[in-house]
């Protein structure tokens, strides 16, 4: 029946039950519990900072949360459908973005003061006046962090499928962080003015929004995720070293930011040549690390690319999946025409339907991966689903087309 | 190549989680620890016109004396503390007004202070006002920032420690500026 597309087996709600679909919520393990208790102590802090800046100017405040929203849900969405085969849980995610929005910043406050006494102790005033946020805040920041990550890691290690998990929620953690360090720069930095606000928002998030803790801490997550993920393949010592090679990489980026090193930003914003200037000077300390990240995920999606194509394989010709389904689904760009195709011929409920089948078979491969044998329940149940998904798709007018491979074709 | 997933993750039981819950208390208190254990108070005291006497912590020096009014220098770097003992009858409310009018305002040629005094307590048990200030003094190319806090002893006697540096560099020394003034004795 075209107008109601069959459930998925088992029951509703258990799209992912075969794939030990990961929750933060795992109220009996210690690293969940760690996990809360800091964010909740955490949390009444930055509560308390918020209303701080809101007391010292209220439509700056307004004004800074605003515009950091801009910024902020496109990169979501778009850290969010990186990942191109298995989206990660809503709840790890939201997780991740707490711990750097609350954990990271407030413990990051505190710590961040500690370790500049020391740099001013041992350096003196001077030394610490150029010195200290390089010497202190990557190493702190980058740690608090990742800690983050590693505790989820802990709490849902069967989450960390890749690489790219990793990036995920490294990532989502350092968007959170950016996005209260941000607040706190047009506030307090920037003079928290309307005028200042805007003025901060063009350095810190248009110049410079690209390059910075969504890459340090998304390196990081890489370097987690492999750790954890590669336990099968890779010898403890290289999982290890990888690990802390990506961890150090996301600190010496942090470190060259924060650092004097390459410092071609005006000394004062003083003019339209100064604003544009600024840009420029980001992009001279940001834009190696920002092509070196991008070069990493297009990598690991290369390798989740290929692990769909050799996972699923075996089930062309299965009920489940066709030869031209699989060359699609292995071709973003495909897959996206496909779905637009289907969308003019046959229109939204159509297209909604045909990713829905994309999306179960992308399940199917996780439900392969898991399964016992070619006959094991769960795998046959899927291959069913996928073909009742592709029989209510067929029974679309205009659906079916005489290519075959576009969704509903037989 | 295996698939992900074909080989469980373990949890590995609460050892990974005290680790990280130590290396977070580590990370967010070690600074304090360390800068503690670096900032020992190595030299000998300082007097100051025998009313008062305060420890310098490592890495300041005695910078030079002065007779009107009667104070010491001490330095570290770009960071000084200026202390000043002058006979006094009020609060230390009003020992800052006449440290701002005597010595600040007739060396600024700008000078902007904070407009509250905030209440603080020295090692001696005395009761004394603090205030802030940035200004252009002198030959300086740089803004000048500083922090002075003023007490006075029951016997008429008031003690002002000025802590001042370039903007951006007082930061670095206000820590060791504050510890001095709090365990400094006045007579």
């Amino acid at each position: 029946m075209a107008d109601l597309p069959p459930p998925p087996p088992g029951s509703a709600s258990a799209r992912h039950r075969w794939a030990n679909r990961g929750s933060l919520f795992r109220l009996r393990n210690p690293s969940f519990l760690l996990f809360a208790a800091i964010l909740l102590v955490t949390g009444f802090l930055a509560v308390e900072q918020q209303q701080v800046f809101r007391d010292i100017s209220p439509p700056g405040w307004a004004l800074s949360w605003a515009l950091l929203a801009l910024y902020a849900l496109p990169v979501f969405l778009l850290v969010y459908v990186l990942d191109l085969y298995e989206r990660e849980p809503l709840s790890l995610m939201l997780g991740a973005f707490l711990w750097g929005s609350v954990a990271a910043t407030t413990l990051a406050a505190y710590a961040n003061e500690g370790w500049g006494l020391v740099v001013a102790r041992l350096g003196g005033p001077e030394f610490a006046s150029r010195w200290t946020a390089a010497l202190t805040a990557p190493m702190v920041e980058e740690i608090l962090k990742v800690a983050g990550i590693v505790l989820l890691a802990l709490i849902a290690p069967d989450e960390f499928d890749d690489v790219l998990d990793g990036f995920v929620y490294g990532a989502l953690c350092g968007l959170g962080f950016a996005v209260i360090e941000d607040v706190f720069y047009f506030i307090a930095v920037f003079g928290g003015t309307p005028a200042g606000v805007l003025a901060g928002f063009w350095v810190r998030v248009v110049s410079s929004g690209l390059y910075g803790h969504v890459l340090y801490t998304g390196l990081a997550g890489m370097g987690v995720a492999y750790f954890v993920s590669r336990r099968a393949e890779e010898p403890f010592r290289r999982r290890l070293v990888i690990a802390l090679g990506l961890f150090a990489a996301g600190v010496a980026g942090h470190f060259l930011w924060n650092s004097p090193f390459l410092d071609v930003f005006p000394a004062q914003v003083s003019g339209p040549g100064d604003l544009l200037r600024v840009p420029f000077a980001a992009a001279v300390k940001g834009l190696p690390l920002l092509v070196f990240v991008v070069v990493l995920v297009k990598l690991a999606r290369r390798r989740e690319r290929r692990w769909l194509a050799a996972a699923l394989r075996s089930e062309v010709g299965s009920p489940g999946l066709t030869a031209t389904e699989l060359e699609i689904l292995l071709d973003p760009g495909a897959k996206r025409r496909s779905l637009r195709d289907m969308r003019r011929r046959a229109g939204g409920r159509a297209a909604r339907l045909l990713k829905r089948l994309q999306r179960e078979q992308v399940n199917l491969a996780m439900v392969l991966a898991r399964a016992s044998g070619d006959d094991d329940p769960a795998l046959e149940r899927q291959r069913a689903y996928c073909k009742s998904l592709r029989d209510a798709l067929a029974a679309v007018p205009g659906a079916v087309t005489a290519t075959p491979g576009t969704g509903a074709a037989r | 190549m295996p698939a992900p997933g074909t080989v469980s993750p373990r949890a590995g039981g609460p050892l990974p989680t005290l680790v990280v819950a130590a290396v977070l208390v580590v990370v967010v208190f070690g600074g304090y620890a360390v800068g503690g254990a670096l900032s020992r108070s190595p030299g000998p005291s300082v007097d100051i016109a025998g009313v008062a006497r305060l420890q310098p912590l490592s890495g300041w020096e005695e910078a030079g004396r002065f007779a009107e009014p009667t104070g010491v220098r001490l330095t570290r770097g770009g960071g000084n503390l200026d202390i000043v003992v002058v006979p006094f009858d009020g609060t230390a409310t009003d020992l800052l007004a006449w440290y701002v009018r005597t010595v600040l305002e007739p060396e600024a040629e700008r000078l902007s202070v904070s407009p509250r005094a905030e209440d603080v307590r020295v090692a001696s048990g005395l009761e004394g006002a603090r205030i802030a200030y940035v200004g252009l003094f002198g030959k300086a190319q740089v803004p000048i920032e500083g922090e002075v806090t003023a007490v006075v002893s029951p016997a008429g006697t008031g003690v002002v420690f000025d802590g001042w540096g370039a903007e951006g560099v007082l930061r670095y020394v206000l820590e060791d500026v504050r510890a001095m003034t709090e365990t400094a004795e006045v007579a």
